[in-house]
């Protein structure tokens, strides 16, 4: 069912995120050796740098995900091929104009750009300018890819159909919901709710940046938006990457298709409703913020774990344990992908507990768990969607050379390079520090350690994007 | 859908809905000589009795009102208004406190006291004690109270002051000026040692706040600013419900949902 | 304290992995006959529900710590102002000005007595991370402009204790530092 056309633009998704990681991975070692004392960075050049980088990482894997998710929406609806050029458009915009913003204005508000930083004189105005415009265009990009890939399912799906409620309570539904309907469709929700937060973020901060000094925000709600925005876009992103795995896990291990069942439609549903109150752990040490908004926070951090471990994750290892499986780069990247996302899930349960926040809070600890189920997770989902979809529709031949060295790079340089940060957060070393004062100098060791996993964590992304640009770059010049 | 309103609902109903507008003065002498023990005076009450400032403040937490009966200014309007808003406070706040209204001019004698309170109809309130001490110097360094006798209209030039002093005879907050009943009840709260883990600068640029601090429940309110922070929520379940009517799917194709 | 949750992290993920490589190598060594998991939704029903117990312990003993409700029916003994700035901290006894600010020259917190921080910043969000003299962070709130965070501790040992910026406020973020001594 999957169109050229679509086939073409999603093999360009995958080289150009590919390309852009290789770039972020680059600048994320930069400053593991600026802070491992071996380069040495102006202050200003690292924060610009964590600042690209961050954003960077967040932006392709995003896009990756909703790349591979509109793929597949094709088998199930008629999808938008203009949205999604349009997205592709915006976003090599919008990604330009950033590094043009940080690397040549020298704008280093990190990514969350906490306000009231980015209004501050440390860099030049037309800087702030730019990088609000380059999230707009991003952002505009996104919010009209996501509305078209949720008109395209409702306009199959009724609203209790596409989150599955028939399931619940009725074993055998007339009208069945596959489970990639039903993840896709939460997780769009969740990324337009993130989007639009964003949206009243740039809003909020254009109106005080023209407004001569007569209007000012107040603190604590810009903090409050601003994680509503970074923490559930970064949450969501994983789930587009989830939902990719419950179509294709399956598929590529020459098993029965999985099915939506009451539980699963009931653990989704819940999923939504936990996640966006997730970020409130983002504020546990600002004393200002209401203390039952904090509890609410550990609790929805809490419960948000319940239906992925208990429902994803226990799936998965249903499918597995003692059954014959077709194995393949794509589902091992899986399996392993899976694993990460959960050993992420504890790292951050832990740091979402509010006596343990108070000793890890803005430690390495923080950038330990979320690279956990990024690097070590969301990656190496998107990672098997790409290397699928180039065996799948590619012509040239696969050889499976170098299969094991490939994944045990990967292993090998994450387990390294993730070691590195949590057990300096636990050794109290703070996060988005450029280089450590003489009290913290075993940081200095830590980055290096972490420098050079990351090193070889690149060899491996190295080998895959060789192998898998080459297949997508053929299939775009095939007739 | 209903998991977005429920999400926006919990995060209204957290706090109960109240918007409270208007700040207090921040006056930075009020954070001088906080948690001090305030110093131990010898007090003569108008019942005749003598105690002690820490011996008063063991029985019940104390608000000290600094006054003299001369005063043809700021005292009489300052203790009406004390008293005011401690009438008014009565109805929901149920914490223990006593006033002790303390003469700092040493011509003042135990019947100029006595003669106040009947003045203001406090005599026989069993909260509100009038007194007289001869160690109102080393009492008014420990608390920051500085009264400058002006000989040429025979008035002190003083400030209204409250001092908030616990029951182990700490200061623990201090009202400068005449105040508002909010002010005076985050007072009662902090000398029954409540603590409440921040405070609300004041701010007359700051449209939209996401919470305000109220005194008198020790508890912050959403203001606003809380209504952006459900506006992403709520906006997506208008486009939600937006999409589905602006794309009504065929009938056709809903037949074959299963395929 | 951060040693143990590293070490309690690191169990949990031992366990995990060992429960991945287990069901992957039960894969790997199946045969076409084999049936896979038995009872999957009475193991998965289990599954949950040790897992919501394990929750909801985890959640009843670690809410009573956290720091909002520390040392709340205290009196304490000092109060130290602090006001944090790009790219300084200002500490003083006595209350800072936002329009002149000003420190006292060196801060003496008393040993085994509640002491209050009060923290707020004059620009950009900072945060007071305290590290005692064995360069641990001990404990930590954020620095925000236009509100006042009350930060209530009790040192137990004396000692020379670093103040450390904990959230990321600019290209002087990593040099923003104070002390203070602990008597």
């Amino acid at each position: 069912m999957e169109n050229i056309r679509l086939r073409k633009i999603t093999a360009i998704w995958i080289v150009a995120v590919l390309v852009l990681f290789v770039a972020a991975i680059t600048l994320g070692i930069i400053m593991r050796l600026n802070q491992a004392a071996i380069m040495k960075l102006s202050p200003a050049g690292f924060y610009e740098n964590m600042t690209v980088h961050g954003l960077t990482m967040i932006g392709i894997w995003f896009v990756a995900g909703m790349a591979a998710v509109n793929f597949i929406m094709e088998r199930y609806v008629k999808t938008s091929y203009s949205a999604n050029l349009f997205a592709f458009i915006f976003t090599v915009i919008g990604v330009i104009l950033l590094w043009v913003s940080a690397f040549v204005g020298k704008f280093h508000a990190g990514w969350t750009f906490l306000y009231p930083l980015p209004l501050r004189p440390l860099w030049d105005s037309w800087s702030i300018v730019l990088f609000l415009v380059s999230l707009s265009i991003l952002g505009v990009g996104w919010l009209v890819w996501t509305v078209s890939l949720m008109a395209a399912l409702l306009r199959k799906y009724s609203i209790s159909q596409v989150f599955a409620w028939q399931h619940i309570g009725n074993k055998n539904p007339e009208i069945e919901t596959p489970p990639f309907v039903l993840i896709s469709m939460i997780s769009l929700l969740g990324v337009l709710t993130s989007l639009i937060a964003a949206v009243v973020v740039l809003v909020l901060l254009f109106w005080e940046f023209f407004s001569n000094g007569t209007f000012s925000n107040d603190p604590l709600l810009m903090k409050n938006l601003t994680y509503y925005f970074g923490h559930t876009i970064a949450n969501e992103m994983l789930y587009l990457g989830l939902a990719v795995i419950y179509e294709l896990f399956a598929e590529i291990s020459g098993r029965p298709k999985w099915k939506t069942t009451w539980y699963v439609a009931i653990a989704w549903n819940l999923t939504l409703f936990f996640v966006l109150a997730a970020f409130l752990h983002h504020m546990y040490m600002d004393f200002a913020q209401p203390q039952s908004l904090q509890l609410i926070g550990q609790f929805a951090s809490y419960l948000a774990s319940l239906p992925s471990a208990a429902v994803t994750v226990f799936s998965i290892i249903v499918a597995v344990y003692r059954t014959k499986i077709k194995w393949s780069m794509a589902n091992l990247l899986f399996i392993i992908g899976t694993c990460g996302w959960i050993i992420g899930g504890v790292g951050a349960l832990i740091d979402a507990t509010i006596s343990n926040n108070f000793v890890l809070h803005n430690t390495l600890w923080v950038p330990a768990h979320f690279h956990t189920y990024n690097a070590m997770g969301n990656v190496l989902f998107s990672l098997g969607f790409f290397y699928w979809f180039s065996v799948q529709y590619s012509k040239s031949e696969v050889t499976n050379k170098l299969q094991s060295l490939k994944i045990a790079l990967l292993i090998l340089g994450g387990i390294g390079f993730l070691a590195a940060f949590y057990i300096a957060g636990a050794d109290s070393i703070p996060r988005r520090y450029s280089n450590y004062p003489a009290e913290l100098a075993a940081g200095k060791s830590y980055a290096l350690l972490g420098a050079v996993s990351a090193i070889i964590y690149l060899i491996a992304i190295l080998m895959f994007f060789v192998n898998i640009s080459r297949r997508c770059l053929s299939m775009l010049f095939a007739r | 859908m209903f998991k977005y309103a429920f999400c926006t609902l919990t995060l209204f109903l957290s706090c109960n809905l109240n918007l409270t507008l208007g700040q207090s003065q921040q006056d930075l002498r009020e954070e001088e000589n906080i948690y001090n023990q305030i110093f131990n005076a010898q007090l003569k009450l108008t019942d005749g009795k003598t105690t002690t400032i820490h011996g008063l403040a063991e029985r019940e937490p104390l608000i000290i009102a600094f006054v003299f009966t001369r005063c043809s200014g700021l005292c009489s309007p300052y203790l009406l208004q004390l008293k005011e808003s401690l009438r008014a406070l009565s109805r929901d706040n149920s914490k223990p406190y006593n006033v002790l209204v303390l003469s700092f001019d040493p011509e003042d004698s135990l019947s100029d006291m006595s003669y106040m309170a009947r003045q203001f109809d406090l005599l026989n309130d069993k909260k509100w004690l009038f007194a007289v001490t001869n160690n109102i110097t080393s009492l008014n360094k420990s608390v920051g109270f500085h009264p400058v006798w002006n000989p040429a209209i025979k008035q002190f030039d003083h400030d209204a002051l409250l001092v908030g002093v616990n029951s182990q005879g700490y200061i623990c907050k201090k009202l400068f000026g005449i105040r508002s009943e909010k002010d005076i009840s985050l007072l009662i709260s902090s000398i029954n040692n409540e603590y409440t883990p921040t405070y609300q600068l004041p701010s007359n640029t700051n449209l939209f706040s996401c919470f305000k601090y109220d005194p008198l429940t020790g508890k912050n309110k959403p203001g606003f600013g809380l209504l952006f922070i459900a506006l992403p929520a709520i906006l997506t379940i208008v486009i939600l419900i937006g999409i589905r009517i602006w794309a009504r799917p065929d009938k056709k194709l809903n037949s074959g949902v299963t395929s | 304290m951060q040693h143990s949750i590293l070490i309690f992290f690191a169990i949990l993920t031992l366990v995990i992995v060992g429960v991945f490589v287990y069901v992957y190598l039960s894969s790997v060594n199946a045969n076409e006959e084999s049936k896979g998991m038995k009872n999957a939704l009475h193991k998965r029903g289990w599954f949950l529900l040790i897992l919501v117990v394990v929750l909801a312990m985890f959640a009843s003993i670690t809410i009573p710590k956290s720091p909002y409700f520390a040392f709340a029916n205290d009196t304490p003994a000092k109060v130290i102002h602090v006001a944090a700035g790009q790219f300084y901290f200002m500490m003083s006894y006595n209350a800072i000005d936002p329009k002149n600010p000003s420190s006292d020259p060196s801060i003496e917190v008393p040993v085994n007595q509640v002491v209050e921080f009060r923290v707020t910043s004059l620009d950009v969000n900072h945060n007071f991370g305290i590290y005692n003299d064995k360069n641990v962070l001990i404990a930590q709130t954020q620095a925000m402009p236009g509100y006042v965070n009350r930060l209530r501790y009790k040192f137990t040992t004396p000692g020379d204790y670093n103040i450390f910026c904990l959230e990321y406020c600019g290209s002087g973020h990593q040099v923003m530092r104070s002390s203070f001594t602990v008597k």
